[in-house]
């Protein structure tokens, strides 16, 4: 038998304060913050004129995928205000969860509570805002009275609206990046604490070059994992990017 | 989050749970257990406060310093994006686009001035062409009519010649016969006279040989 | 969970730890029952979404993007299964 004891779940997401109130987690956001800047910064600083290449050609693509393969697909074209908040928003989440699976880092920032929560609270705001500066006080008549629906049903239909607009987006957003890095995060711990614990059976040497199959799968993992970094991005703005669409143009 | 008193003795920590809600007793606790270095330890009977990595609040709850940093840096970012960082990008982006934009529509209309000037050029080989088959028709036209006379000219001539030429060989044979038959006249007047002695009529003689010429001689 | 109670009693343990057994037990059933239907649901919704790009190839972009939206609402309800699962595992 081999002794698999998988450690309390804080002990895999929290470390101790590198100072006081700042922590690994702080670090990361920080850091990311710190080199969304500087790619931006670098690409701005090269040569517009000429073909981009490098760093420019980078940014560049993103800002394009941004443009059209996120506002153009569900807000159209007057959406192509909200480039730099989906930009930075979009960056900033990917650049959190990369860390994930960057060595001696191995920790998405977004597999704690606290940085979804608030991206998902201000994408909140910022939708609710963009409804009432554009309908005003029809924001909420379009948004909880939908048209076409039969005047009695309006009873069922009003808290349906309500609860799914209101309360239930901001909850699935944070949710969903919250779990999804998270989920991720435990799969990795389970298959590296799985092979260490072969690689070091003790009782019965046989099993030390079977923990090189939880180590092909810990590998496979990992990169299945930028896949997941990158999507839960995509999908954070994306959904930004609809309900910010919805709450500006209700016929959307 | 748990917090800990904890007092070294020796190899072992004597420790004391501060916030807890199992019970505050002592523990023998393992320093590797948790993820402060032993170099910090303070010497031996005093006592200190650690925090325990593998403890602290439900993963569901966010901390507030997280919470803090994630959304200074966040807001930090996004300002950044939205005045500084994305417009000089965007700037460029456009200012380049335009550009080729520009180039592709000089190129177009550098393309189609030179098609109209190829144009131009053919047309202007074509009646360039047609003139100068006109020029080397009328030259060939001329050419033909100056040796047509030029021809004409050399046959009269020639014809004028030959006639000349015709005529003189008729004047000379018909003087060369009729001094031939003289002679043949004389030579029979002699024959005869010497075979007969006597001369024979002359007109006769020489009608005969008129006759015998121009009957067998010929 | 009682009958895991009853089990972890019938193995030995008592009080807490009988508690803490019990909850692992349901948590893995929590998870587990919460990952099915999201889980046929995300196959239906990619398996639909290939055949209509395979149909209609230069609509792929868009039926990718919609194909995206809807996974991330189906598998919402999975998540939350998982969020339970930490509430009440761990």
């Amino acid at each position: 038998m081999i002794a698999l004891e998988f450690p309390p779940i804080n002990e895999i997401l929290r470390w101790k304060d590198l100072f006081p109130t700042f922590n690994k987690i702080a670090l990361i956001a920080v850091a990311a913050a710190l080199i969304g800047t500087l790619i931006f910064l670098l690409a701005g600083s090269k040569d517009a004129k000429v073909a981009p290449k490098g760093i420019r050609n980078f940014a560049e693509s993103i800002v394009e995928f941004i443009e059209n393969g996120i506002i153009m697909q569900t807000m159209g074209r007057e959406g192509l205000a909200w480039t730099p908040f989906l930009l930075s928003l979009f960056s900033f989440i990917y650049l959190c969860n990369v860390p994930g699976i960057i060595p001696f880092l191995q920790m998405p920032a977004t597999a704690r509570m606290a940085l979804p929560l608030f991206l998902s609270l201000l994408v909140w705001v910022v939708f609710i805002v963009t409804g009432f500066k554009h309908q005003g006080l029809g924001y909420i008549k379009s948004s909880l009275f939908p048209p076409g629906v039969p005047k009695a049903l309006y009873i069922l239909v009003t808290p349906i609206e309500f609860i799914s607009t209101f309360l239930v987006r901001p909850f699935s957003l944070t949710v969903r990046l919250f779990a999804n890095m998270l989920a991720g995060h435990i799969l990795l711990v389970t298959f590296g604490l799985l092979s260490e614990a072969l690689f070091q059976a003790k009782g019965n040497p046989a099993l030390i070059p079977v923990g090189v199959l939880p180590l092909f799968m810990l590998i496979f993992l990992t990169g299945f994992e930028v896949l997941v970094a990158f999507l839960q991005a995509y999908i954070f703005t994306i959904l930004t990017a609809v309900y910010i669409g919805g709450a500006a143009h209700p016929e959307h | 989050m748990l917090t800990a008193v904890v007092i070294r003795s020796g190899e072992a920590l004597r420790v004391h749970f501060v916030t807890s809600e199992s019970d505050s007793g002592e523990h023998e606790m393992n320093p590797a257990d948790c993820a402060f270095e032993p170099e910090t330890y303070p010497p031996e009977g005093e006592a200190f406060t650690v925090e325990f990595c593998g403890t602290g609040p439900s993963p569901i709850i966010p901390e507030m310093k997280e919470l803090a940093w994630g959304a200074g840096s966040f807001i930090v970012f996004a300002l950044l994006m939205r005045f500084f960082l994305f417009p000089r990008l965007k700037k460029g982006m456009d200012s380049r686009y335009t550009s080729i934009r520009e180039g592709h529509e000089n190129a177009d209309a550098t393309r189609s001035s030179a098609r109209s000037e190829v144009a131009q050029y053919e047309a202007a080989l074509v009646a360039a062409k047609a003139e100068a088959s006109k020029v080397i028709d009328a030259a060939r036209a001329t050419l033909e009519g100056e040796r047509q006379t030029a021809i004409t000219a050399a046959n009269a001539r020639i014809a004028t010649e030959r006639e000349a030429a015709m005529s003189a060989a008729d004047a000379a044979r018909t003087a060369g016969r009729s001094q031939v038959e003289s002679a043949v006249v004389d030579v029979v007047n002699s024959a005869v006279e010497v075979a007969t002695g006597k001369r024979p009529d002359g007109s006769a003689v020489s009608r005969a040989v008129a006759e015998a010429m121009s009957a067998g001689v010929r | 969970m009682e009958a895991f109670i009853q089990v972890a009693a019938a193995a030995g343990l008592t009080g807490d730890e009988a508690k803490a057994a019990s909850a692992a037990g349901s948590a893995g059933f929590a998870y587990g029952l919460a990952a099915i239907g999201p889980g046929i649901g995300i196959g239906y919704l990619v398996g639909k979404s290939v055949e209509a790009m395979a149909r209609q190839p230069e609509a792929a972009g868009m039926v990718r993007t919609t194909m995206f939206l809807g996974i991330a609402f189906t598998e919402a309800l999975a998540l939350i299964g998982f969020v339970v699962f930490i509430l009440i595992g761990l």
